[in-house]
């Protein structure tokens, strides 16, 4: 059997391969997350889109799927914030700036940030949620005046594990940053909101038609979320949601990261809602 | 196309011959009943007329194991793990095995290309043989005969004596070179018989699977499962990987490898922090039907599955994958006459 009559020979690039990039600096974010400054071998840009994800890996450790942080308008290096919850996390987490790590991609598709253009972008990011999410609100920053209305709704368990605190105090400040934050559980310091991220929606101030939504958090805020933007009549084509699956390759040739028929990989991680709302292993 | 015959007593001469050409890889017995794709080193070894190989020639393009790149701890560097094309004959592979094969070129050609799996591609010859279906075989329902020659180079028709060899190719006639062998003038024997069939047109399944999300068989699938992926690792279509880091002894080398990975593991779907997301077993036995007859097809138009069979032989619970697609079948035409009336 001949394979070039299945496919033209496509160019023999290797897949698996990373680029050694180094660590220009870490900045501790909770007691659990770090953000990583990283730069490729020359300066050269990483040319993601926000919501795109690299594979970082450490030899003899291991490699696995994370989202880029920083967004795409802020050129020559990129961020990665990370949570400690396995070994490969909990070895990064002792690494130094200088210090050169494996990284393969971007991959995924990211956000169409062209479609977004003109309206108001509403983000609504729980926990670690905001890691991804925070690409999308500094593009759209960086970008002002390409966008509507920028509102953030992010919610985090509890007010010492917030993250990006400095940002956040920014995003508070700025007029045209309209920023909500609520905790499950204040310590007796805290003076915001109390409660799950979905008591943010009731109260917020929609141009309905010219709203689009991102979402990303943990796997049970989904459906909660989803209620609670319908109820308020945010019609399903406006909502986009960033999911996650354990990625291996990719490149969509391992297979881990499939919902049914699709791979996160290659079809998101961020997907159209009206798109993934019949999968049902999607949440 | 030419015919020739190859008389039974003069199989080991034919293989002794193709094997001063090129390494072969056959069919060689290995216990009462198995048998298992080799490097033929005595050609006398080699067995044509077997019912399935465990393990399809999936092996040699993706290995169950390989490297992907080695690094050394001490300068943090890496490099490619070294692949080299296969130039060998593949004697005696069933239709279906084959057509497997073609199931994974497509996977790792399309999008961006895998050089590992396609550079160990290159230059595979193949010498197909036909075989008598067993009650496992359902190669028929997926639209693979037994006698189909689609990408063979040279293709063997087994008849009472011997077999019908059919020059496909180029490649296969210059492998025959210095070889002689009488012409066939007859045709070849009638059509062979399935025991096992798929009742639908294999055009109708993607309908069909799409209907059955919901279905009861995969709660009652999972009550005898347990969840081994046997059935993962013995097909010849399955593709899936997982990637683990390997340190040596001294712990200043290792390699980054992968292995071959089922989705029936529980752990498949695991991410970070635990959750899994097919977390039972009829969702991950609707998750492999699926890919076979619903997921994959529907992007590439063809079954993923070739009915070779293998799940439901080596199947240590009994599970029959066939039985699982017709009562898929069989609920759905019932609630299609129902709507109906």
């Amino acid at each position: 059997m001949n394979l070039n009559q299945l496919s033209p020979r496509a160019e023999m690039e290797d897949l698996y391969l990373p680029v050694m990039a180094e660590i220009k600096e870490t900045r501790r974010l909770t007691d659990l997350e770090t953000l990583y400054t990283v730069e490729l071998p020359d300066g050269r840009d990483l040319g993601h889109r926000p919501g795109q994800f690299v594979e970082v890996s450490m030899f003899g450790i291991g490699e696995a799927p994370f989202s880029i942080s920083s967004s795409p308008t802020r050129k020559g290096v990129f961020e990665l914030g990370i949570r400690k919850v396995g070994l490969l996390t909990e070895k990064l987490a002792e690494l130094e700036a200088g210090t050169k790590i494996g990284i393969r991609g971007p991959f995924g598709n990211g956000i169409d940030v062209e479609k977004f253009q003109g309206k108001d972008v509403l983000i609504v990011a729980g926990g670690i949620g905001l890691v991804p999410m925070r690409s999308m609100i500094n593009h759209v920053r960086d970008r002002r005046d390409d966008f509507g209305r920028l509102i953030i709704c992010y919610g985090s368990r509890s007010d010492r594990e917030l993250l990006f605190t400095e940002e956040l105090e920014e995003w508070e400040r700025e007029k045209r940053t309209e920023y909500h934050v609520t905790v499950d559980q204040g310590s007796p310091a805290w003076k915001g909101n109390t409660g799950v991220i979905t008591t943010l929606i009731p109260g917020l101030d929609l141009d309905l038609p010219n709203t689009v939504c991102c979402i990303c958090g943990p796997p049970v805020m989904y459906r909660f979320v989803l209620l609670a933007l319908k109820s308020r009549g945010l019609a399903d084509r406006n909502i986009y949601m960033s999911l996650e699956r354990r990625m291996k390759c990719g490149v969509g040739k391992c297979g881990h990261c499939q919902i049914n028929g699709s791979y996160v990989c290659q079809d998101g991680p961020v997907y159209h809602y009206p798109d993934i709302k019949t999968l049902q292993e999607a949440l | 196309m030419v015919q020739f015959f190859l008389e039974s007593d003069r199989v080991a001469e034919f293989v002794t011959h193709l094997m001063k050409r090129k390494p072969v890889y056959a069919p060689h017995r290995k216990g009462r009943k198995s048998y298992s794709f080799e490097r033929t080193r005595d050609a006398a070894g080699v067995v044509l007329d077997y019912p399935r190989v465990m393990q399809s020639v999936k092996k040699f393009f993706l290995p169950p194991r390989e490297q992907l790149l080695s690094f050394d701890l001490g300068d943090n560097t890496c490099r490619a793990g070294e692949v080299e094309p296969l130039d060998a004959i593949f004697l005696g592979v069933h239709s279906y095995d084959l057509a497997a094969v073609g199931r994974l070129d497509h996977n790792f050609s399309e999008g961006r290309a895998e050089r590992n799996y396609l550079t160990r591609r290159q230059g595979a010859l193949w010498v197909g043989v036909s075989y008598e279906p067993d009650e496992y075989h359902f190669a028929g329902s997926v639209g693979i005969d037994p006698y189909d020659t689609e990408g063979f180079d040279i293709f063997l028709t087994r008849l009472l004596d011997g077999y019908v060899l059919e020059v496909l190719t180029p490649a296969g006639e210059s492998l025959l070179e210095g070889f002689d062998l009488p012409a066939h003038e007859a045709g070849k024997p009638a059509k062979k018989h399935f025991q096992q069939h798929i009742y639908v047109p294999q055009d109708r399944l993607n309908e069909v699977m799409s209907a059955s999300y919901n279905n009861p068989v995969w709660e009652e699938t999972a009550l005898g499962c347990v969840g081994c992926g046997t059935c993962n690792l013995v097909c010849p279509t399955c593709y899936c990987f997982n990637v683990e880091e390997n340190v040596d002894i001294t712990v200043t080398k290792g390699s980054r490898d992968r292995h071959w990975d089922g989705c029936m593991l529980r752990e498949f779907s695991e991410v970070a922090g635990g959750e899994v997301f097919r977390e039972t077993l009829a969702a991950r036995q609707r998750h492999r039907v699926m890919r076979k007859f619903k997921y994959i097809s529907e992007k590439t138009g063809q079954p993923w599955c070739v009915g070779c069979g293998r799940c439901t032989a080596y199947c240590t619970a009994g599970i029959s994958i066939v039985n699982i697609v017709n009562r898929c079948i069989s609920d759905y035409e019932k609630s299609t006459v129902s709507a109906i009336r």
